[in-house]
């Protein structure tokens, strides 16, 4: 027999661990699966390990995990970390694997609060080593306590960019440069935008003081910058890019890339949730209700997963998922899922203000130019630019068609690196917004696993069980 | 195609330093057959980041080598053999006796 839980919580940042939590405190059986060794998703990576110094470090946005992680504990929510889910069905069947052994189990509601991914902008030589998104470095500074030790140049767009910088400054790294792609003027629409932004001065106030640490560093700061690429042999030695019509170059030993976030959506392709189109962060993303319900009842998501908003959001979204799902499963009736709903939707409002401001100061903007015939574009198969472009040009319109074609998104991280950006280049060419170029289809398993796992699973199918009956009427 | 010869050694020179006012514990692993010891209770690939080994494999589409970019189990640049198995090592904790293979030298196609 498979195992059956009210509620099987999928992820363990802020967003699953607070649904969890909810559910377990209110006397539901709750499974958390994590791939991570510990508690905390990206944000709140190490909490419960990480050094006084990295805590110091990171600041207040960070200690919050400590308390979350505390009540994540008390909750008596099972958590199964190092659990990979490779696969999901709607019916609520999850499939995954944990210490080189795979399961089969089942959910009556199923929360997906697996997060946001920095989004991958190919530009030449983007894949030499040396090169690394700037929430690895951030990654490794919690998990590890490590800081680059070497001459460092930071590259992209977005407020995780400045902030990065920001604690590279304060821990005395060298930085070369700060190359934003962001333009140097913001658009009348961000403009506008920043009213509802006043709301939250705290909020303006902490950007505004961290880009005023980095113009006091004296680092290099260079906006609206154009044609990033990046040299070297066997590692970037050499950064350079262009301002206006100015040419920019830097040595370098490190160079740190940051074009924004976005949601992790790979699980809901493979479920076939009804996906939506972020417009101005150009992202796809879970189309959900107000509770975080899926286009399948049983199917929740909550979290950066859902559409990307931040730790905080996160945190509500899941316990606002988790009250719906009690609500549900005849634990609490509508007027106590209401009453309890109200303040965490306060909360939720309150914390929403500044978002459409960021969102449209930051938003990503791609055109033909974008994009270097040369550069690598899916680096599991080594499809470039050109190729797909090739493709296009013979007659190609959908990028999942393009996959068959080219290879381009067939390798180990089925998509998850290329696929954005196939979509921006095959648009481009045709003239079409990314969105109306499809998106690629996503099978199991979701991550590689062994066959032998697969071949050694218990599986309960769902004829399973006349196959059972019949097996007893034979003896 | 031939394979172009990796100097590993080369590029050893650690990229990142450790900062840590904590009494460092470390664990013994086999890394490409030879013994190496490596921090602990971190990812194996931050403890070979750790180490200075930045490259983490050689793409079997492209020859070139590799390193791990994203460090939260997305991209797979930091895919290698450990304990016989293919893995994101982003994603694996590093444990005493581990064997971790990245097959920099001596490729198949070397082989033949």
């Amino acid at each position: 027999m498979i195992k059956v839980y009210d509620a099987v919580v999928i992820g363990a940042g802020p967003a699953g661990i607070s649904a969890s939590a909810r559910l377990a405190e209110m006397g539901l059986q709750v499974l958390t699966l994590d791939e991570q060794q510990r508690l905390g998703g990206q944000i709140y990576r190490n909490i419960q390990e990480s050094s006084q110094k990295t805590r110091d470090d990171m600041g207040d946005e960070y200690a919050r995990g400590i308390v979350l992680a505390q009540r994540f504990e008390n909750s008596g929510a099972l958590y199964y970390p190092r659990a990979t889910v490779w696969d999901i069905e709607s019916d609520g069947c999850v499939y995954f694997s944990k210490d080189h052994q795979s399961e089969q189990i089942r959910a009556n509601y199923i929360v997906i609060a697996t997060g946001a991914m920095e989004r991958p902008v190919p530009f030449p030589g983007w894949n030499l080593p040396g090169i690394m998104g700037a929430g690895a470095v951030n990654n490794l500074a919690k998990e590890a306590e490590l800081t680059p030790d070497c001459d460092v140049v930071l590259a992209g767009s977005g407020p995780l960019l400045l902030l990065e910088a920001s604690l590279l400054i304060q821990k005395g790294v060298n930085i070369k440069a700060i190359l934003e792609t962001t333009p140097k003027t913001p658009s009348i629409d961000a403009m506008l935008k920043v009213f509802p932004a006043l709301k939250r001065f705290d909020f303006l106030k902490k950007g505004l003081k961290m880009v005023g640490d980095i113009k006091k560093s004296g680092t290099p700061h260079h906006k609206g910058i154009t044609n990033l690429r990046a040299f070297g042999d066997d590692k970037v030695e050499r950064v350079e890019a262009n301002n206006g019509s100015t040419h920019l170059q830097f040595s370098t030993d490190m160079l740190l890339t940051h074009f924004g976030v976005i949601p992790n959506t790979h699980i809901f392709r493979l479920l076939g949730c009804q996906m939506a189109w972020h417009r101005e962060q150009r992202y796809w993303y879970p189309q959900i209700d107000k509770w975080g319900r899926t286009n399948f009842d049983h199917i929740f998501a909550a979290g950066d997963g859902a559409g990307v908003k931040g730790a905080l959001t996160a945190e509500y979204r899941g316990e606002i998922a988790a009250l719906e799902i009690a609500h549900c499963l005849g634990i609490i009736p509508t007027y106590e899922r209401d009453q309890l709903a109200g303040p965490i939707e306060n909360e939720l409002k309150h914390d929403d203000y500044p978002r459409p401001f960021v969102d449209a100061v930051f938003a990503p903007s791609f055109s033909k130019e974008s994009f270097d015939d040369e550069t690598v574009l899916c680096r599991c198969e080594n499809i470039k630019i050109k190729d797909v472009r090739k493709a296009v040009g013979e007659g190609v319109r959908e990028v999942n068609e393009l996959k068959i074609v080219t290879r381009c998104g067939m390798g180990p991280c089925q998509g998850r690196m290329c696929g954005p950006a196939m979509a921006e280049v095959v648009g481009a060419e045709l003239a079409l917004s990314p969105d109306q170029v499809g998106v690629l289809k996503i099978r199991p398993p979701l991550k590689p696993i062994p066959l032998g796992e697969i071949a050694d699973m218990e599986i309960e199918t769902a004829g399973a069980g006349q196959a059972d009956l019949f097996k007893n009427q034979s003896k | 195609m031939r394979p172009r010869k990796y100097h590993t050694s080369a590029i050893t020179d650690s990229m990142f330093k450790k900062e840590t006012n904590r009494k460092q514990e470390t664990v013994k692993v086999t890394l490409d057959g030879e013994s190496r010891e490596l921090q602990s209770g971190i990812s194996v690939a931050a403890a070979l980041l750790a180490d200075g080994q930045i490259v983490s494999r050689i793409s079997p589409s492209s020859n070139k080598s590799c390193a791990p970019h994203c460090l939260m189990g997305v991209c797979f640049e930091c895919q290698m053999e450990i304990d016989g198995v293919q893995q994101q090592s982003c994603m694996v904790q590093v444990e005493e006796g581990q064997e971790i293979n990245r097959r920099l030298t001596g490729s198949e196609a070397e082989k033949k």
